[in-house]
């Protein structure tokens, strides 16, 4: 039950989404984090611009890694061949996604990219992916890289008459990756997360190395570990580049779940985590 | 007392009757019974903890589409009296405080209900209440119990002078004497935050006036219809008979359903005041506005150089919140009375203080109260534990009331009837394994793992009694058989949704000797049932139950008689009923169908036995034998029925880095006396273990500084679901309930408990090696990880 009076309208394509949205509103897609907000009377939007019609569900894989439309669930990237070939860090994020199967078939990747909630899985992933998200808006399409997505808490980078189309996954084949998530338990969302990807070459060098932190900060905390960069990466290794994480924080996230001290005390362990297994995985990928 | 014929269905793990209703979804729960015309409230809540009701601006509000009324608190107030209190603090030395529908002049907890809103549709009066003007004046608000007693604290109740809603003691305060011999006196203090039930169905009520009748009919999710309908007669100044209570299917209550909650007078006065059939359900974040369980515990215990315990002092300060007029207050007596309980304890004092602070009020919540005296008693014996040098279960063992000793007076007046709590104990740990879960610590520590164990010990008295108010230990049920041999019980107890009708229908079943589908069980409606005071204190089994037994007995007491003169044998030879026939038990060839009897007692009673009064139908009331009502000579009373118990082990793993717990095992040994279906006793008991666990380590309201609360549903107030859960492995005990006809105790509130206890202890066990401790709840990652930090690790 919405306690409101609003218009619905669902555009057959992106250009009829992004003329709607132009009268202003709120976009729509899986509708899991949008529509129980406007039932609790926290938000009351004039209008809903449904993607629904809009033909933004492909899951595709291009000549150099992934094209995936906003409406892609969760669903849809566990089912998916080329996600597993190309970017089974984002298989392994829908894979532990709060919410069951009921949320994964609802809720999109797109969505949760829109809604900027610190404390949700997929920002650090898409940028761990180095993904490129597409933009519609009457200035015409632009692209922006996942890791400038983030505005802040809640607050994507677009311009609230700009419709996200997609994004653009490089293909991550071969390297190795690791995802580690810390959650009070199984109904609570993310306190931290670490999304790792480890590319090792013939000989065990490591010649790609990232590390993302999410849940910890406003946006999404890229983490510095190009020490790894032409060694053979051992735990000493791992421990070193993840040991001093928290620094890197400019203001810890806090919530009613976990304070600020918390997130900052555990980012150093589920960095370390993520990147270990992302090297173990690399190690798997090159034997 | 024991009965002729052997128990078939009785004990056995028989189906739920119903149970298919419910799995499939066609349950008729109160929001689904429909009632052409209804119209739908929505209330206007206060968004601040403490504020001053200035002006109420309803103009516009009263022009959105659909809108039909908005009704204030002071318009409220003129049509209906006072909320009578289940326990009136007011009348036991305490403040008793008005607490009217809506509140009236100032709202004592954002979230308290100050104004409702009647529209055509759900969604139309949720939006007009949005639009309701209330201007505040905001208050000074306190938020916590120990400030709101200290002098020049902001007053709730500026009238009473202080903070104070009651206080009293429990017990001889002896501690200064009892401990003049004790090798070790400890003193601490005990934390425990603030919780509260989270029924799957929220509260929901439909109320229906009829002016030219004079008769209010209300649907409601309550757990005790018969007394929702005196004291709603009293509110609404109606005659009790004016007023028709139904209560449907429960989707789980957990005490949070009865009666007194200011929902179930607002909704049948907007009916009266409107004319017209009104409804309303609950939002989440409403139903976890109710509170519990947040204490501050204080205590000194004096035991002997072998562990046992001599005296126990407690002071304990109860985070009430405003005053209600549900039983609330109540949890912190029955705490003090429940402290001790089971251990050979010589001395026990409690002080208890109640303290309104500018939160949601308390409801009586499962186990009401009994769980914090579980926890203060088992950290306590841990402690002395390892003051003593020797392993918390051998000072369990030591201190337990010995199986020989009831009945057993403790030292609050209260009287164990029976138990082997020893034994418990000892198949707890034969289950969990104990030496090889010890070695297995062992090593697990060598390697700077964080493995903890952790035992409790849980007694629950049962079936309460409180003099003077509508909670009575006794509860009657009618048993009536048709001419074609169909069964009918009606009780005075209903059922949250845990399956007590099935096993009332099993023990009726039993004494007819009729299959359950000739049994339908009758609950919740105050025109067709007997007065009774519903579901509470884990006793419709005890209470319902044992007087269905006792009216079946009688029914079937003429089925035989009746069936002795069909069969033209003397008045005692002997008739067994079974297999929905009457037999001789001397010749079993000699046989008539039931219904044939009971066709014959409705047809041919001038035939056939004149001297049996024609009536299959009777009426009992069963009265449990060991309450006593009047105090002794230093005050005390034996208020209840039944005393189950449990001994928990929980086995876990703390993430030394994260503070995250991972649950291993968790083993409890269950003694409720004679189980009438093992299906509902292991859900009850399982039940109870996950909801103490979620208690234990995540379930918390939280507020902001200003007292707003930030735990508005399940993202926020985190329940423990299925992953985070170990298999609940379960032994049992049975004890039988001596002096009982069926032997069974109750089990409503068991599990709890002990698991938040057996959890408790073994994350300090787990964190002892460290010398880092935990003297609060809940045992979350961020607390634990604190603790840690303390000792520098």
């Amino acid at each position: 039950m919405i306690p409101a009076r609003f218009r619905h309208v669902a555009p057959a394509d992106l250009g009829g989404c992004v003329a709607a949205l132009a009268e202003g509103g709120r976009v729509l897609a899986g509708g899991t984090w949008v529509l129980p907000e406007m039932s609790r009377g926290e938000s009351a939007p004039a209008q809903l611009v449904d993607l629904r019609r809009a033909g933004l569900a492909e899951l595709t894989a291009t000549a150099d890694g992934l094209q995936m439309g906003a409406m892609c669930t969760y669903a849809d990237l566990l089912g998916s061949g080329p996600v597993a070939e190309h970017a089974p860090l984002l298989r392994t994020m829908a894979g532990g996604i709060t919410g069951g199967w009921a949320l994964r078939n609802q809720a999109t990747v797109g969505g949760a990219a829109m809604a900027a909630r610190p404390q949700s899985d997929v920002p650090a992933a898409l940028v761990a992916c180095a993904a490129v998200a597409r933009v519609a808006g009457p200035r015409g399409a632009r692209d922006i890289p996942a890791a400038e997505l983030f505005a802040g808490a809640m607050r994507p980078s677009l311009a609230p008459d700009e419709v996200l189309a997609g994004f653009r996954v490089p293909s991550a084949a071969g390297a190795g990756s690791g995802y580690v998530k810390l959650k009070r338990g199984g109904s609570s969302w993310p306190i931290a997360t670490a999304a790792a990807v480890v590319r090792l070459d013939a000989v065990g060098l490591c010649t790609e190395a990232t590390l993302v932190l999410g849940g910890v900060a406003a946006v999404p905390v890229r983490i510095d570990v190009s020490a790894l960069l032409g060694r053979v990466v051992v735990d000493d290794d791992v421990r070193a580049v993840t040991a001093a994480v928290a620094d890197a924080l400019p203001e810890p996230w806090g919530d009613v779940l976990a304070p600020a001290s918390y997130r900052a005390a555990v980012a150093a362990p589920v960095a370390r985590r993520a990147l270990s297994a992302a090297v173990a995985d690399a190690e798997e990928e090159r034997a | 007392m024991t009965t002729a014929v052997p128990p078939r269905l009785t004990g056995s793990p028989v189906r739920r009757q119903d149970g298919d209703v419910f799995v499939t979804g066609r349950a008729v729960y109160t929001a689904d019974v429909r009632a052409d015309g209804a119209a739908h409230v929505a209330l206007v809540r206060s968004p601040h903890a403490h504020a001053r009701i200035v002006a109420i601006d309803a103009a516009a509000a009263r022009a959105l589409p659909g809108v039909l009324a908005v009704v204030t608190g002071d318009e409220a107030a003129e049509h209906c009296e006072e909320i009578p209190h289940g326990l009136d603090a007011g009348h036991l030395g305490g403040h008793h405080a008005v607490v009217r529908p809506l509140a009236v002049g100032t709202a004592l907890y954002a979230g308290e209900p100050v104004a409702a809103v009647v529209a055509t549709n759900a969604a139309d009066a949720a939006l007009a209440a949005a639009a309701v003007e209330v201007t505040w004046e905001r208050l000074p608000v306190v938020l916590d119990a120990e400030q709101a007693l200290l002098p020049g604290a902001p007053l709730l109740y500026p009238d009473w002078g202080d903070n104070l809603i009651i206080e009293r003691d429990v017990g001889p305060d002896d501690f200064t004497a009892a401990a003049a011999d004790a090798a070790h006196v400890l003193e601490g203090e005990l934390r425990t935050h603030r919780g509260t039930a989270a029924p799957m169905e929220t509260r929901s009520y439909l109320a229906d006036w009829d002016p030219a009748a004079g008769k209010m009919t209300v649907h409601a999710t309550t757990q005790n219809p018969h007394v929702l309908r005196t004291v709603l007669a009293a509110t609404l100044r109606l005659d009790e008979e004016a007023v028709h209570v139904i209560a449907p299917a429960l989707g789980g209550s957990f005490g949070l359903k009865m009666y007194g909650n200011r929902e179930d007078f607002i909704v049948p006065l907007l009916a009266r005041m409107l004319g017209r059939p009104v409804r309303w359900v609950e939002e989440r974040s409403a139903t976890l506005l109710a509170g519990t369980r947040e204490q501050v515990l204080r205590y000194r215990v004096a035991a002997a150089a072998d562990g046992r315990l001599l005296a126990l002092d407690v002071h304990a300060i109860a985070d009430h919140g405003a005053a209600a007029p549900t039983h609330g207050w109540g949890m912190a007596h029955v705490g003090a009375l429940a402290t001790g309980l089971g251990y050979a304890l010589p001395s026990c004092h409690v002080r208890y203080q109640v303290v309104a602070t500018n939160k949601a009020p308390w409801v009586g919540t499962k186990p009401f109260g009994k769980d914090g005296a579980t926890l203060l008693l088992e950290r306590v014996v841990d402690r002395v534990a390892q003051v003593v040098g020797v392993h918390p279960a051998e000072v369990r063992r030591r201190n337990f009331v010995p199986p020989d000793s009831f009945p057993w007076l403790h030292t609050s007046g209260l009287e164990l009837d029976s138990g082997d709590y020893a034994t418990a104990l000892d198949l707890t740990l034969k289950r969990l394994d104990h030496p090889a879960v010890l070695a297995e610590q062992r090593t697990a520590r060598a390697a700077g793992r964080l493995l903890g164990i952790g035992l409790a010990f849980e007694l629950m008295p049962e079936s309460a009694d409180i003099p003077g108010a509508l909670v009575s230990a006794f509860d009657t049920s009618t048993v009536r058989m048709s001419p074609t041999g169909r069964v009918t019980v009606l009780t005075g107890v209903t059922s949250p949704g845990t399956g007590n009708e099935t096993a009332i229908a099993q023990l009726v079943a039993d004494e007819l000797g009729v299959p359950m589908s000739s049994v339908q069980v009758v609950q919740g409606d105050t025109e067709r049932c007997p007065y009774g005071f519903g579901n509470i204190s884990s006793r419709s089994i005890i209470t319902g139950g044992n007087a269905a037994v006792l009216a079946a007995r009688d029914v079937a007491a003429t089925l035989r008689a009746t069936a002795r003169a069909m069969l033209q044998v003397e008045p005692t030879e002997e008739v067994v009923l079974a297999g929905n026939a009457a037999a001789l038990a001397a010749d079993p060839s000699r046989v008539l169908p039931l219904a044939v009897v009971a066709g014959a007692v409705h047809t041919l009673s001038y035939r056939l036995a004149l001297d049996v009064e024609p009536r299959l139908e009777s009426t009992r009331t069963y009265r449990p034998g060991n309450v006593r009502q009047v105090p002794d000579a230093l005050g005390r009373m034996q208020t209840y029925t039944t005393y189950p118990y449990a001994v928990h082990a929980s086995v876990l793993e703390v993430d030394p880095e994260t503070g995250s717990v991972t649950l291993l095992r968790h083993v409890v040994t269950h003694d409720c006396g004679t189980v009438v279906n093992p299906m509902f006793v292991d859900g009850q008991v399982t039940g109870g273990v996950a909801m103490g666990i979620g208690a234990a380590l995540g379930e918390e309201l939280v507020f902001d500084p200003d007292g707003v609360p930030l735990t508005t549903g399940f993202k926020t107030y985190l329940l423990p679901r299925a992953i985070d859960l170990p298999t609940v492995e379960l032994e049992h005990l049975c004890t039988p309930a001596p002096g009982t006809p069926l032997g069974a105790k109750g089990v409503g509130e068991s599990g709890f408990s002990g698991a938040l206890a057996a959890v408790v202890n073994a994350v300090n066990d787990a964190l002892a090696p460290h010398g880092a401790a935990l003297e609060s709840t809940p045992v979350s990652p961020p607390r634990i990880l604190a603790a840690l930090q303390a000792v520098g690790r």
